[in-house]
């Protein structure tokens, strides 16, 4: 009975957030009906015919989620999805609730959820899932989580506490890697060396120091951050062996590619989406695919068609200009972001939309992790760069002291003004940056001006 | 004046270790308004087991870290006390963020009632909170007889005690040094301590020139600045201010 008026009143918040236009309504659902009943997503996840993943980390839950629900898509099995980056248990609860039927029944085979870090422990005791993916782990919106090693503690805590759950991690970050030792069967996956290592890493990094025993790592190489081939000369902890790598990486500027390995053969990959974050996310998808027993050839032409979520490096045109949208939220997130430009035809325009709710983090310090100071290098590509957003004159200060000329910073704290700023400039291209709440209403203004382009076109034939 | 024969020393300590907020800016808004009047500036950057002698700084910064590297911090440090002490007394300008604060007092006191020794060069003690201070900060501080508001950003479980040592400001909106007495920081001769993140320099331009003036002073060398145009800056902090204290009062 509970249920059914829990089902009941979140279906019905979830018509009237629709009907009334108020936001997208991906929440508040889940938060009414939860209020009635809480241990509903219990109920649900009981119904759910042949298992749960949950995706977490700090970086790429989204995305990587995404992929798994298109892969699991095309195989034809039916699954429930919390897109759209909704990973409280609230949104949670939402995502369910807008598949069940008014009696509260869910006809699925898989729930495939994302799920925030700091959600995680309370969200796996519920659902008690049969995977988990762990994509990575970066500095985040420390005044809500509190430190990095408290993140990855309680997740660790977490997990232990699970039973007969397998894991699928990232082999090549070590705050991710040693989760193995919770002692759960794990497929880890990662990137082998490529051309494009480095010998250093140039950002913040998180795991410079050894879980297991506290003495610094050394490394053979870098990809990213703290991301690279590990190994701690005191106690040996070191990267494992990847059953899925991704061979002869190809990071471009639209698009990636590698050779995906794993236990029984190899598929070519080519993603519509740059970066080597994006190859990242497609073997942790691959990886988690496996593990439900999905065609790895047809997961491979699943990921190659696969198109971002809003906001994940996702591609506009205003008239002739090209323009690309990108969700930030922390520094890793964000040089990668600027590390875009490069890619962009010369001159940019830039915005950054910097809002300060929970959402995107209440402290705003995290701006001075960025590598703004890379952009003093690539002075001649930038025109202008709009700054927006609840603290967009926060930003600008940032700009100003990683050595931005004053002439080229705009500081408009009226959105809309600032992105028909930043599409009127005089630039060949933009690119527009924003932190959570402030990427839907950056990306309703852009809809107004700019065509979203669906196909990925220009890859490369794989023939 | 031009002085680019002048070369103000400043000192990053553990800059890899100490990362923590953003606080890194701190040492970038010192060297680029150095810079952009002209005063030559060198960074030093010292790490774990590394040799300096503070008294030839000019400018110490020191941040906070998550627990682990603020043991080791400690650890590093307290080899170093002495040297420390004579540049301080000397009237070396330090700079002194959350946990690189709380470790220059007596002692902190942990939740599970351990007392883990501080430097002890300041006149002050910490004791674990049960909750977080956390959220924006608003600070009345006096700087060369003006009195200035200074934001910042605070998330600290430890609150601060001060002994016979004055604060760095007063509290106008948010939590300072323990919730309670309206103090924020505490300041020593030329050291400044705080927990305001933000980072504190880079959104506070006049504090930021008041350091870079007693830096020069100490070297016996004329503490006028040229001006700069801090428009930016203003704009950010009255964004801040207005949101704490109300319109009209920024």
């Amino acid at each position: 009975m509970r249920v059914l008026l829990a089902v009941l009143a979140g279906k019905i918040v979830a018509w009237l957030v629709r009907f009334l236009k108020r936001g997208r309504g991906s929440s508040l659902p889940g938060l009414v009906a939860l209020k009635i009943h809480p241990r509903l997503l219990s109920h649900f996840v009981r119904q759910v015919r042949r298992g749960v993943v949950m995706v977490t980390g700090t970086n790429g839950k989204t995305t990587t989620n995404n992929m798994l629900a298109r892969m699991v898509a095309d195989a034809g099995l039916r699954a429930v999805v919390n897109a759209e980056g909704a990973n409280l248990v609230t949104g949670i609860a939402t995502a369910f609730i807008r598949a069940a039927s008014w009696r509260g029944r869910i006809f699925c085979d898989y729930a495939l959820l994302e799920v925030d870090e700091a959600t995680f422990p309370r969200a796996a005791a519920q659902v008690r899932p049969g995977a988990v993916v762990v994509t990575n782990f970066f500095r985040d919106q420390l005044d809500r989580y509190g430190e990095l090693d408290r993140t990855v503690a309680l997740i660790r805590d977490a997990l232990a506490d699970l039973e007969n759950v397998r894991l699928i991690l990232n082999a090549d970050d070590p705050l991710v890697a040693q989760l193995a030792a919770t002692g759960h069967a794990a497929t880890f996956y990662g990137l082998g060396r490529h051309a494009e290592v480095s010998p250093t890493s140039t950002a913040a990094r998180e795991g410079r120091f050894c879980p297991f025993c506290g003495h610094a790592l050394t490394y053979d190489y870098y990809h990213y951050s703290q991301l690279g081939n590990f190994r701690c000369p005191s106690c040996g902890f070191s990267r494992p062996r990847a059953q899925v790598e991704g061979e002869g990486v190809f990071a471009g500027a639209r698009y990636s590619r590698c050779r995906l390995r794993y236990p029984g053969g190899t598929q070519e990959l080519v993603l519509g989406q740059p970066g080597l974050y994006n190859l990242y996310n497609a073997l942790a998808a691959f990886a988690a695919g496996l593990f439900l027993g999905l065609d790895p050839a047809r997961m491979a032409g699943s990921l190659s068609s696969y198109l971002p979520a809003t906001g994940r490096m996702e591609r506009f045109r205003c008239g002739e200009k090209p323009v690309l949208l990108n969700l930030v939220k922390n520094p890793t997130g964000f040089n990668e972001g600027l590390r875009a430009l490069l890619h962009l035809d010369p001159p940019v325009d830039l915005l950054i939309a910097l809002n300060d709710n929970d959402a995107d983090g209440r402290d705003v310090s995290w701006i001075w992790d960025v590598d703004f100071e890379m952009l003093e290098g690539m002075q001649e590509r930038i025109n202008l760069i709009f700054c927006t957003g609840q603290r967009g004159e926060e930003m600008a200060v940032r700009l100003k002291y990683a050595g931005v000329p004053l002439g080229k910073i705009v500081t408009e704290g009226r959105m809309e003004e600032a992105v028909r700023g930043v599409l009127r400039a005089s630039g060949s291209s933009a690119c527009l940056l924003a932190t959570y709440t402030a990427l839907w209403p950056v990306e309703r203004i852009l809809c107004r001006y700019a065509q979203r382009e669906r196909a990925p076109e220009g890859l490369p034939s794989l023939s | 004046m031009p002085r680019e024969s002048v070369l103000l020393k400043v000192c990053h300590l553990y800059p890899d270790l100490l990362n923590l907020y953003g606080d890194r800016g701190n040492v970038m808004a010192f060297v680029r308004r150095c810079r952009w009047r002209g005063i030559g500036v060198e960074v030093v950057a010292v790490d774990l087991g590394d040799e300096v002698d503070f008294r030839e700084m000019d400018f110490l910064f020191l941040g906070g870290g998550s627990d682990r590297e603020q043991g080791l911090m400690a650890r590093d440090l307290v080899r170093r006390r002495e040297c420390l002490r004579e540049a301080i007394e000397d009237g070396l300008v330090v700079l002194a963020i959350c946990g690189g604060y709380q470790l220059l007092g007596r002692y902190y006191r942990s939740a599970d009632g351990r007392t883990i020794p501080g430097l002890d060069l300041l006149d002050f003690y910490t004791e674990a909170g049960a909750s977080r201070l956390i959220g924006n900060v608003a600070v009345e501080v006096v700087i060369e007889g003006e009195r200035v508001k200074v934001t910042g950003f605070e998330n600290h479980a430890g609150r601060t005690y001060l002994g016979r040592i004055a604060p760095f400001g007063r509290v106008l909106a948010g939590h300072g040094n323990n919730g309670r007495d309206g103090t924020e920081g505490a300041r020593y001769k030329n050291v400044f301590c705080s927990y305001l993140h933000g980072p504190l320099l880079p959104k506070n331009p006049r504090l930021t020139d008041h350091l870079i003036s007693l830096a020069l002073r100490r070297r016996g060398l004329p503490a006028e600045l040229t001006p700069l145009d801090d428009g930016l800056e203003a704009a950010a902090s009255e964004v801040m201010l207005r949101r704490l204290l109300g319109p009209g009062k920024a």
